[in-house]
Formats: C-alpha cells, sequence, structure tokens
C-alpha cells in the first residue's frame, strides 16, 4: 500500500486476520480472510470501478458468524492493473477467484457476487460445482432480460454532442471528465435518499482506478453475450439466492427475477432499494444472506 | 396526536412503556417513560424548535440499562403552547421539568441539559440538588463566556432588508418564511458531513411548531450572567460538560466556561456539531452510560 492509500484509507470495524497476493499470468490479485467460522463465505469482486472494501458492511457482521473471503479484482484496489481487453473477461475474474481459494486453502464456500460479480460468479459455480456451495447474486447484471432503455440510447465509443444522464456512459466523457462520471454513475446507483456518504466512498474507490482501464473492464464485459451466459446457469446445480431492489437504476429487476429462474433459485425483491441494497439496507441484505448460508449447512451433514 | 401528526410520525426502535400529561396552570406537557432500570436519565427538551424526538438515538440504548424520561417540551410536539413570552421562560421551563419527575414518580434521575435545555437542567439540579444526581451539560451555552454567538450578528427585532446567512434569525424573516429558517438552522446544527438524515428529521419537527409561538420563546424571560454562575456556584452534584469542537450554534468557549463555573469534567467531540448526540450517537451514549454508573 502506497503512503497515499495508506492516507486515504479510513479506519475499519474490522482488519483481516490474513492477507496475501495470488499471482496468474503476471497479474497480481489481492486477498483478505477475516474470521474462522464455517463455512467460508467468499465476498466476489465487482466490476473494478469500486474495489473489496464495498463489501465493508457485510465483513465485520458475516466474519463473527463465518470465515470471510474477499479480494480485489484486476483493475483497482491492491490488485495489478493490466491494460488491453482481454485480461477483464468474466473467465478471468473467475479463475482469480478460484486461484484466491485455492491459495487461502478455501476447500469450499458459499460465492457472493454483485452486479457483474454475477458473471463470474456463476461461472465458478458452473465450472466448479465441489468448490461452491450456494451463490448469493445481488442487482445481477445479467443479459437474461432487457436493460433500462435509457441506458442504449446514446454510443460508448463515438464522441457525442450531449454530456446529458446516461450520455456520460461514454469513452470520451470517461477520458475527459471521469469524476463527473463517476459522481453521476454512483448518484444512480445511490437512489435512496441520504446515501451521500455512500456516494463520497465509492467516488473515492473508482478515483483509485484510471478511465483507460476502467474502458477494458467495459468492452471485456461487452463480449459475455446471452447465449453464453444462459448456457453457464444452466450448469449451475447449488442453491442460488438472488436479491434485487425494486429501485434499481442500473439493472432492472427483471434481469434478477431471470436469473433466479434459469438457476432455478429464489428471487427476494427488496423494495425501496437501488442497485446496492447490501451498501444501503445492510443489516437486512446480513441477515438474509446469513440464513441462506445456514440453510445450506442444515443441507450438508458432512459439515456438521 | 392529529391525523396528520400520526401520518408524520416514524416508526420508532422503542415505544414507551408509559406516556402522559402532566399540567401547571392550564398548560398541559406531554411526556414519555422508557424501561424500567436505575438509575433514571431525564431528557428534557431543548428551544421549542424541535421536540423529545430529538433523543432517539439515545431512548432505545438507555431503556436497556436503565429508565428513561423525555417530554416535549411547551410550544412543540404533543404539548400545550402557551400565547406568552413569559410562559416560555427559563424557570418556567424547569417548572415543567419539576412537575414530569414528580407526575412519572421520579424521586432522582441523572439530567442531560441539551442547548437552551441546559439553563432549565441547571436550575433543577441546583435547586433541587435531592432530586438530581448527576447533570450533563450537551451543546449548552448559558452565556458566561464572552464569545459571540453566531446567530446574534444582525438585530432580531429589525426589518433587515437582506436574508442571507444569519440575517435569517430575524422577526420578519421567520414570519415570512418559517420554512426558510429551519432549513437554515439545521444546517447550522447539523454541520458534519452526510447529515442529510438528521437535518430532515429536524426540519420535520421545526415545523410542527410555528413562527408565532418561536416568537414568544425569542423574547421569554432568561437567567442573568450572575445568576447563572451563582447556579453554578451551587451545584453538588457530578458534571459533565459536552461539546462538539465544530458546533455552529453555541461557542466552544461556552463549554470551556461552564466546566471552569462548575468544576465539571469537559469532554470536546472532534468534528462534532452541536448535536452531537445525534451525530455520533454510539460515542454519546458510552460517554453518557460511562458517566451515569460511575456516579451510581
Amino acid at each position: 500500500m502506497s503512503l497515499l492509500e495508506a492516507q486515504r484509507e479510513q479506519t475499519r470495524a474490522r482488519y483481516p486476520d490474513d492477507e496475501g497476493y495470488v499471482e496468474r499470468d503476471g497479474v497480481r490479485v489481492f486477498y483478505e480472510v477475516y474470521g474462522s467460522g464455517e463455512p467460508t463465505v467468499f465476498l466476489l469482486p465487482t466490476w473494478s470501478i469500486i474495489h473489496s472494501r464495498h463489501w465493508k458492511m457485510q465483513i465485520p457482521y458475516l466474519a463473527r458468524h463465518f470465515r470471510v473471503l474477499t479480494f480485489d479484482g484486476r483493475g483497482n484496489g491492491k490488485a495489478d492493473r493490466p491494460s488491453g481487453v482481454a485480461p477483464y473477461t468474466e473467465r478471468e475474474f473467475a479463475e482469480d477467484s478460484l486461484a484466491v481459494m485455492e491459495a487461502t486453502e478455501t476447500e469450499t464456500a458459499v460465492v457472493v457476487g454483485l452486479s457483474c460479480g454475477t458473471l463470474w460468479g456463476a461461472l465458478l459455480a458452473a465450472d466448479h460445482p465441489e468448490r461452491v456451495l450456494g451463490a448469493v447474486f445481488i442487482g445481477p447484471a445479467v443479459p437474461l432480460a432487457a436493460g433500462h432503455p435509457e441506458r442504449n440510447v446514446h454510443s460508448f465509443e463515438e464522441r457525442l454532442d450531449t454530456d446529458e444522464g446516461w450520455a456520460k456512459y461514454n469513452r470520451h466523457y470517461w477520458l475527459e471528465h471521469y469524476e463527473e462520471f463517476l459522481e453521476y454513475f454512483f448518484g444512480r446507483i445511490f437512489s435512496e435518499p441520504h446515501s451521500t456518504k455512500q456516494i463520497e466512498d465509492c467516488v473515492g474507490w473508482g478515483l483509485e482506478m484510471a478511465p483507460e482501464t476502467l474502458i477494458d473492464c467495459h468492452l471485456a464485459l461487452e463480449l459475455c453475450g446471452l447465449e453464453r451466459f444462459r448456457d453457464v446457469c444452466a450448469r449451475v446445480r447449488c442453491p442460488v439466492l438472488v436479491l434485487h431492489g425494486d429501485e434499481d437504476g442500473l439493472h432492472p429487476p427483471a434481469r434478477g427475477a431471470a436469473l433466479a429462474e434459469a438457476t432455478g433459485g429464489t428471487l427476494v425483491t427488496l423494495e425501496g432499494s437501488g442497485h446496492c441494497p447490501h451498501v444501503r439496507d445492510p443489516v437486512k441484505v446480513n441477515v438474509l444472506i446469513r440464513e441462506f448460508v445456514e440453510s445450506l449447512e442444515k443441507r450438508t451433514p458432512w459439515s456438521s | 396526536m392529529s391525523l396528520l401528526e400520526a401520518q408524520r410520525e416514524q416508526t420508532r426502535a422503542r415505544y414507551p412503556d408509559e406516556e402522559g400529561y402532566v399540567e401547571r396552570d392550564g398548560m398541559r406537557v406531554f411526556y414519555e417513560v422508557y424501561g424500567d432500570g436505575e438509575p433514571t436519565v431525564f431528557l428534557p427538551p431543548p428551544w421549542a424548535i424541535v421536540h423529545s424526538r430529538i433523543w432517539k438515538m439515545q431512548i432505545p440504548n438507555f431503556a436497556r440499562h436503565f429508565r428513561v424520561v423525555v417530554y416535549d417540551g411547551r410550544g412543540n410536539g404533543k404539548s400545550d403552547r402557551p400565547d406568552s413570552a413569559e410562559a416560555y421562560g427559563e424557570r418556567e421551563q424547569a417548572a415543567d421539568a419539576f412537575a414530569v419527575l414528580d407526575a412519572t414518580g421520579t424521586e432522582q434521575a441523572v439530567v442531560v441539559g441539551f442547548s437552551w435545555g441546559g439553563q432549565w437542567s441547571l436550575i433543577l439540579a441546583a435547586e433541587h440538588p435531592e432530586r438530581v444526581t448527576a447533570l450533563c451539560f450537551l451543546g449548552a451555552g448559558p452565556g458566561l463566556s464572552r464569545e459571540p454567538f453566531p446567530y446574534e450578528e444582525y438585530p432580531f427585532d429589525e426589518e433587515l432588508g437582506i436574508d442571507e446567512g444569519w440575517a435569517k434569525e430575524n422577526r420578519y424573516y421567520w414570519l415570512r418564511d418559517w420554512p426558510g429558517y429551519v432549513d437554515w438552522f439545521f444546517s447550522q446544527c447539523f454541520t458534519e458531513p452526510h447529515s442529510t438524515k438528521q437535518i430532515e428529521d429536524a426540519v420535520g419537527w421545526g415545523l410542527e411548531t410555528d413562527p408565532e409561538t418561536m416568537l414568544l420563546t425569542e423574547g421569554s424571560p432568561v437567567l442573568e450572567p450572575a445568576e447563572v454562575r451563582d447556579l453554578c456556584a451551587r451545584l453538588t452534584c457530578p458534571v459533565l460538560v459536552v461539546h462538539g469542537s465544530e458546533d455552529a450554534i453555541v461557542p466552544y468557549a461556552e463549554a470551556v466556561a461552564l466546566a471552569d463555573a462548575t468544576g465539571g469534567r469537559l469532554v470536546t467531540f472532534g468534528g462534532s456539531g452541536h448535536c452531537p448526540q445525534v451525530r455520533d450517537p454510539v460515542r454519546f451514549n458510552l460517554l453518557l452510560r460511562d458517566f451515569v454508573e460511575s456516579v451510581a
């Protein structure tokens, strides 16, 4: 951690009991382990616009009951920032996740993914059913249902003659007005009143990466098509819980409903919540995660 | 409670175990009692711009350890709104506090005097030492320092022709735009970042009263500094003085002077504004619990 990062880092309610780096193909990601309960709850990275601190309202609570594993995905936090689109596909994040499990001797875990963390969470569960006990997906950014129409109006690549609303989701705007984009973006995410602290936190994390890297991450996710993901969902065998805010301004609740259906999971709609209910309604989400994890323990006698 | 009030009232973390009215000279004051522990923590209201819900972050916590008594001060909440300035005087307020202690069967209590409530708590503790086992001043400023108060920047009773900043502390502005004043006042109470929820709550309470009532509080009889000094010197109970370093309503120098005059212990909340119990409730609650247990 650089001096600047050390100064920026806020005090934490709980500090990791173990931390370290895992390297794959020359790219290092940074993981943290909290607590020593059973089973392990694995809080996956989401889109690299934020890093693992977005789980800060989950870690101290879940670590009192379970073992918690999390990591900064490539592109932000203490992880490396490779250049190019190829390092940021959902497969790379899934492989990183598996490598973190190996490095921390995590035989099995319940995975929790936010937004596009769903893409690699589902892939991990589909490819390694023996390692994933269950999966929780929050505000899933999945192509299984249509997105908000207003997010589909403007080109990402072309220079636009407007920067109103979602026109800010544009390569040129990011390169020239990155902080303004972050403020707009997180303003849409936290549609709940009294979210100034949460917006400020996320904008700060967003500024820890460069817009060039975020462009690579965006383009990599564009490559994940509907058919490919539908196939992944069909291969998920573990119990699935989907949480979706009915006011989610980034990904419509229909996407959460479609994911629950495609994976045979349970859908819980969170009334009044935006895209990050785990940040704005942590008590509700933490209790839901804990109940889900404990219901899995009851299903698997060998984990006693 | 009117239908409108009932609709406006938010859900609470804890509801009172007992509530009622106490009447003095035809004026009714509404009180609530929570829990049945020992001792009683008595939380009188401050200025009538808010009512007893200002203590909502204290009540559920304290009620798990102690017994808690709160009431709506005259002029707001479910209490009456007398129509003379005299009725809002500091000695009348102290008499209400005493009446609530009696009505709730509270023989003794630890008292927290918040903001203007510091004055009525001071009178109560100095004149009824057998009823007050300890006194905490919180953001209180009975006028012992030489520091000017920010809201005294402009004359209150003159038409100013401007309404920027503290020029809003003005009779004509209040009558013209009470909601505008309430917004401004609470923006100065909550100087900490990320206070939108606390401001919204307090603005709602401020709108439960009206500028005509509040003008009466503004002209009500107050203690002279010499009387305050005398009351402070008469205190026999342990005193704790809590004040935010960034209080933009009552100067920090007031807390220093108050601790000096009472021999009390001063605890500074770094970065806090006028209402540390609202914006830093965990820290304040733990501090007060330690204080209560130390005198029990």
